[in-house]
């Protein structure tokens, strides 16, 4: 063994070249971070701003298991700040998780793979210099995103103390994150393998502590999310955990460097498992080809949204308690006899966007083949131009109407079983139905520019996505000419099951969507290929 | 018999840059033609224009006797096709690759599969995420030799391959031509073309300069000789077949036709060689020295 003086040397040298790397992600990362922070702080002040209003809220969320097992155990309801850490931390935590994960994972296991460490090792560069690097940039960026946050909820006006714990905290658990990547990538079988390992253990940690704190149990301890939450700033204002997650950290660093020495560079301890010699006879087609690099996407996607189908869902029981006394929250949702079905409308439009920003990313899936060079090969073949783009288009528009359909179908499941009332289920899944020719005009567009203007294409297109974004949640609030909401295509909507599906706007939407779809495959055939 | 492939006065541009200009290019079926220019000459444009991935801004192209651009689909049955950078999905093998632009091209030949990657020595069950360039290469070369067609399109296809691996390309296309299939072969390496090609077209800045056979073009392939001798050489510049005769520190340069090597080496053989440095001249050398001249060009290259 050699000295650990030599196996770090260019530690230094690495950190300032992965800060140097990272200079524009980790910034956006904490930025995220401590404006979720400052957004909650702002609008919760905002909406409980008595001491009545506060007390409907705690009620209605702190028996409401779907919002606990979404945001953490339920404690410090009784003041504001409280309530901003109750609904902002299992948000913040798992983004700086994923934050510290991506970080640590990118600056070891993915340059290892690209080449890089190869020659930065072959430079007077010791074993552990790199994985000590990615070390210290991830702990640096969770050490920014907790003082930003502590400096975020303090400058919107809570308590420094607590604002400064919840940063802590969050922080905290990013180191933890830190750690767990640090052994996925001496484990994994390559970097993509090591990273899926990561989310793994970020899943089931999410769902350990979602289990525990609904049933209010000990099982949230099993869970370093539950170790972050378990600070309960701007109430219990505990420190214990915090000590819990840097020991957590320290043990996993210790092992990541074990391992580190027992394997070689650019290889996991588990071997590459070998993959198929021969395709299957699914892979003949374009088609199939754009299923196969499409799925893993769709898979994870289609999990997420049946999620957030199941968790809105359960959130609309607490909607009627949670409004009824409270018109500022009243007026986030658009008029209706019945506030539940307000409240359903908004949180069908949100899947739809949801779905429909999906489908421009399976769309432009298309023109990243194109610019990666892998499009040639195939259209050298006698695959045609228009098969080819229409077999990727075909593949995201059933794919996000599945989202749509899937995440609706899970939301009346939920309805159906809290009112007792298994026509819920049809009523919500018809009502979702209406939202699909919405999704197919995001779908129709990123194929028009696809095909039309290839260069600026996934650009326009995800400007459309956030076009539409703004336009669905904040048209109303914002106080700007009636034709600037009138080009989104869910402003043509009916707001289904406030308003009936009326069939017209439907057909007019599907008839744009099928012209642009149209639109972009001639375009496509019409023009060189582009890459780059 | 009618070309396999006839481009004359092809002109294709990229916002102002003129990539192709005026470009000729005339394949017998039954031939390996060789396709040779310096890096950026426009070979790979030109042959995305046959292949009707970019479309010709002016001049005729026809391609196994249809229009490439129009007719793309039922000619690409008939062709096969290895692009110079090889780009794979990540997440597919090798094998899964290959499978899957044989059948797209029309079907592959199992046995004829097996065999490609047994003499290729490639591993069909990794990732392309993992493989190297050469391995990369070898994946569309096994899809384009197991297929059937009759014109193969070969965007230096040995850029990324060793020694041993570049002799196995070189059978497999003497094995084309023995079944009287058409090839189409860009290169920037002279000796590879040397090797295999029946005729050969030089481009260079989107234009032809010059087309014929080997045999044509034998002033192209004389070998550089830089020698450095205890006393003078006699008689050397009066050989046959001895060109550019020139001394530069005490070493002497000259460029010798195939044909007069024997001659030249019984001559320095008398003289006390101390080092001797023999190369075939590259095609960069070549152009500058046999067309320098006839193209108006920026001043950088202006040569003389």
């Amino acid at each position: 063994m050699r000295a650990p003086g030599t196996s770090l040397a260019g530690t230094g040298t690495l950190v300032r070249f992965a800060l140097r790397r990272d200079r524009v992600r980790l910034p956006v990362w904490v930025a995220v971070g401590a404006g979720l922070v400052a957004t909650q702080s702002v609008s919760s002040q905002a909406l409980y701003d008595s001491p009545q209003d506060l007390a409907a809220y705690a009620a209605s969320v702190g028996a409401n298991a779907a919002t606990i097992a979404l945001s953490g155990p339920p404690v410090g309801l009784d003041t504001v700040a409280g309530a901003v850490a109750f609904e902002i931390s299992s948000f913040v935590v798992v983004l700086t998780a994923l934050m510290a994960a991506s970080t640590t994972g990118r600056h070891t296991r993915a340059d290892e793979e690209a080449g890089r460490t190869e020659l930065v090792r072959a430079a007077r560069v010791g074993r552990h210099a790199p994985l000590a690097a990615a070390v210290v940039v991830s702990a640096a960026a969770c050490l920014a995103v907790a003082l930003a946050i502590g400096v975020a909820a303090t400058a919107t006006g809570l308590p420094a103390g607590g604002s400064f714990l919840l940063g802590a905290s969050v922080g905290a658990a990013g180191l933890v994150f830190t750690g767990v990547t640090a052994v996925a990538v001496q484990v994994g079988a390559s970097a993509r393998a090591a990273q899926g390992a990561v989310l793994t253990v970020l899943g089931a940690a999410f769902v350990l502590r979602a289990l525990g704190d609904v049933e209010g149990s000990w099982v949230s301890w099993a869970s370093p999310i539950g170790w972050a939450q378990a600070t309960h700033p701007y109430s219990g204002d505990r420190v214990l955990p915090l000590v819990l997650c840097l020991l957590a950290t320290a043990v996993l660093l210790g092992i990541s460097v074990v391992l580190l020495d027992r394997r070689d560079l650019g290889s996991g301890l588990l071997a590459a498992r070998p993959g198929p010699a021969s395709a299957p006879r699914s892979l003949r087609s374009p088609l199939g080809l754009a299923v196969r690099l499409q799925r893993g996407a769709l898979a994870g996607w289609t999990a997420g949204l049946a999620l957030l189908g199941l968790a809105l869902g359960g959130l609309a029981g607490s909607v009627e308690t949670l409004f009824a006394d409270n018109p500022e929250a009243r007026a986030f949702l658009p008029d209706a006899a019945s506030v539940v079905d307000a409240y359903l409308a908004t949180a069908l439009s949100m899947v739809a966007l949801l779905s429909g920003a999906h489908a421009a990313s399976a769309v432009l899936r298309a023109r990243a083949e194109e610019a990666a060079g892998r499009a040639e090969p195939v259209l050298a073949t006698a695959t045609g131009r228009v098969a080819w783009l229409a077999a990727h288009a075909a593949v995201a528009l059933a794919g996000a109407s599945l989202l749509l359909l899937v995440a609706g179908a899970a939301l009346g499941t939920v309805r159906a079983l809290a009112t007792g009332d298994p026509a819920e289920l049809g009523r919500l899944l018809g009502a979702t139905t209406a939202y699909l020719p919405a999704v197919w005009v995001l779908a129709g567009l990123a194929v028009a520019l696809s095909g039309l203007l290839p260069r600026p294409a996934a650009t326009l297109a995800w400007a459309a996505v956030a076009y539409v974004t703004v336009m669905a949640f904040f048209a109303g609030s914002l106080d700007w000419p009636g034709w600037v909401d009138d080009a989104s295509p869910l402003a043509w909507t009916p707001l289904v099951p406030v308003d009936d599906a009326a069939a017209v706007p439907l057909a007019v939407l599907t008839a744009v969507a099928a012209g642009l779809l149209g639109a972009g495959l001639a375009g496509f055939r019409r023009r060189d290929l582009v890459a780059g | 018999m009618a070309p396999v492939i006839a481009v004359s006065g092809l002109v294709k541009t990229f916002g102002t840059s003129r990539a192709l200009d005026g470009l000729d290019l005339e394949v017998a079926p039954g031939e390996v033609h060789g396709f040779l220019g310096p890096n950026g000459a426009g070979k790979s444009t030109t042959i995305r224009v046959l292949l009707g991935l970019l479309r010709a801004d002016a001049g005729s192209v026809r391609l196994l006797g249809g229009d490439p651009w129009h007719d793309a689909v039922a000619l690409h049955r008939r062709l096969a096709y290895v692009p110079g950078d090889v780009t794979l999905w990540p997440g597919l093998t090798g094998g899964e690759a290959i499978d899957l632009l044989g059948r797209l091209q029309g079907g592959l030949d199992p046995a004829r599969r097996a065999e490609l990657l047994e003499r290729f020595d490639l591993d069909p069950r990794k990732r392309a995420r993992t493989y190297s360039k050469g391995n990369r290469q070898k994946v569309a070369l096994v899809a384009a030799l197991a297929s059937d067609a009759e014109l193969f399109v070969l965007d230096e296809p040995t850029s990324g391959l060793d020694p041993l691996m570049e002799a196995a390309f070189q059978d497999e296309v003497r094995a084309l031509r023995d079944q009287g299939r058409t090839v189409l072969l860009s290169s920037h390496v002279l000796a590879e073309a040397e090797h295999l090609c029946d005729r050969l077209t030089i481009v260079r800045r989107g234009r032809t300069v010059q087309s014929g056979t080997l045999a044509q073009m034998r002033h192209l392939t004389r070998t550089s000789v830089t020698v450095e001798t205890a006393r003078p050489v006699p008689g050397l510049a009066d050989l046959p077949g001895v060109h550019d005769l020139r001394t530069e520190d005490g070493r002497l340069h000259v460029d010798v036709d195939t044909s007069a090597l024997d001659d030249v080496v019984r001559q320095l053989a008398g003289s006390g060689v101390r080092s001797l440095v023999s190369a075939p001249p590259t095609l960069e050398e070549l152009f500058l020295r046999h067309y320098g001249d006839d193209v108006p060009a920026e001043p950088a290259l202006a040569v003389r």
